[in-house]
């Protein structure tokens, strides 16, 4: 059940959409060779414009009701809500806004990574990699796959990179990509796990549970804000980064990263056990 | 563990092809409105050209209705 509904559909979503993606893209600059660049540039930035927007309602039908779904099976199964019942408005409210406020909040570095850190999308690409993402989402949504929109549009946009000629797809961002989802399936296990663990002590379980995750909110936008992201300078480079050591070797001659030198560490001597 | 390939494979079928013909209907509309103007700059007649082109749009405009249709549950 798990691995033909959720594993196998995550794998194929993807490629499949990265087919159709590569074939529409193909097409699309085939069709309008011979149109002058601007007229066909602003044709398909209307094209880009619906896409995208599919791709965003699909978005929220689809992961935000994974979100709603737990929160009511929750209350269902703690029987502060009678089974057989939809998601309390109040679910529905504070799923939607954790949803539109994280992507608002974190989304201009998922778009820089997107929309050049794996390929540079151009309009036609954009039209294309959203039809597909769009239309794969929806078919496997219709057969009840769990998906991730994003899993699916990186799929897309990487085919789009294949299927336009000349463009330079970084497969070295996009394994890194793929190996961040591995790790997040045991790491969210692991985290789930431990949460549970705390909270399953009773109130002050929870209470020390919620602080720990605000702490690492906190932490995670700290580190956000050190090579922070925005409408301003969002589309001025592909790179994203977190911490600057983590900079790959392979751009390190681009002047735009501008990593700083590693401070020395003093190395204090330890004076030593005599154990 | 049984896997549904026919279901995978309709997935496949589906999403490719209604990415293909999306696009095909937008680029070629795309290219005909813009070879109507060109040709209407120079003096001629794009008007069936344009409405071709028009209709195209059209139609590429009403796949994304469908989706959305297909999307928000509450309209079926």
């Amino acid at each position: 059940m798990i691995v033909s509904k959720v594993l196998l559909p995550a794998i194929v979503a993807p490629l499949v959409a990265g087919i159709g993606a590569a074939l529409a893209t193909r097409l699309a600059y085939r069709i309008t060779r011979k149109t002058p660049s601007a007229q066909s540039n602003s044709g398909f930035k209307y094209g880009q414009a619906f896409t995208a927007s599919m791709v965003a309602l699909a978005h929220g039908t689809s992961d935000g009701q994974k979100t709603m779904g737990v929160i009511t099976l929750v209350l269902i199964a703690a029987n502060l809500q009678p089974s057989g019942t939809g998601p309390p408005l109040w679910v529905i409210i504070t799923a939607g806004l954790a949803i539109g406020l994280g992507t608002y909040s974190g989304g201009w570095r998922i778009m820089r990574t997107m929309g050049k850190g794996i390929v540079e999308i151009e309009t036609p690409q954009g039209a294309a990699s959203g039809a597909a993402t769009s239309a794969t989402i929806l078919a496997s949504a219709h057969l009840g796959f769990g998906l991730s929109t994003t899993h699916v549009s990186t799929g897309s946009i990487l085919g789009s990179g294949v299927g336009r000629e000349g463009a330079e797809v970084r497969w070295s961002v996009a394994r890194r990509m793929m190996v961040a989802w591995l790790l997040t399936l045991p790491g969210a296990a692991l985290v789930g796990g431990l949460a549970a663990l705390l909270a399953g002590q009773g109130v002050p379980g929870v209470i020390a549970l919620m602080l720990l995750l605000a702490g690492a909110c906190l932490v995670i936008y700290v580190f956000s804000r050190r090579h922070r992201i925005t409408h301003a300078n969002v589309t001025d480079s592909h790179e994203v980064l977190v911490l600057a050591a983590a900079a790959p070797t392979a751009y390190d001659d681009d002047p735009r990263l501008e990593v700083p030198p590693k401070p020395k560490k003093v190395r204090r001597p330890k004076a030593k056990s005599a154990a | 563990m049984r896997v549904d390939w026919a279901a995978l494979g309709i997935v496949a079928v589906v999403s490719i092809a209604t990415s293909v013909i999306f696009t095909i209907l937008l680029a070629t509309g795309i290219r005909l409105v813009s070879a109507a103007k060109i040709k209407s700059n120079e003096g001629g007649s794009g008007t069936a050209t344009v409405s071709l082109g028009y209709v195209l749009l059209g139609i590429a405009g009403l796949l994304v209705l469908f989706g959305i249709y297909l999307i928000v549950p509450q309209f079926h």
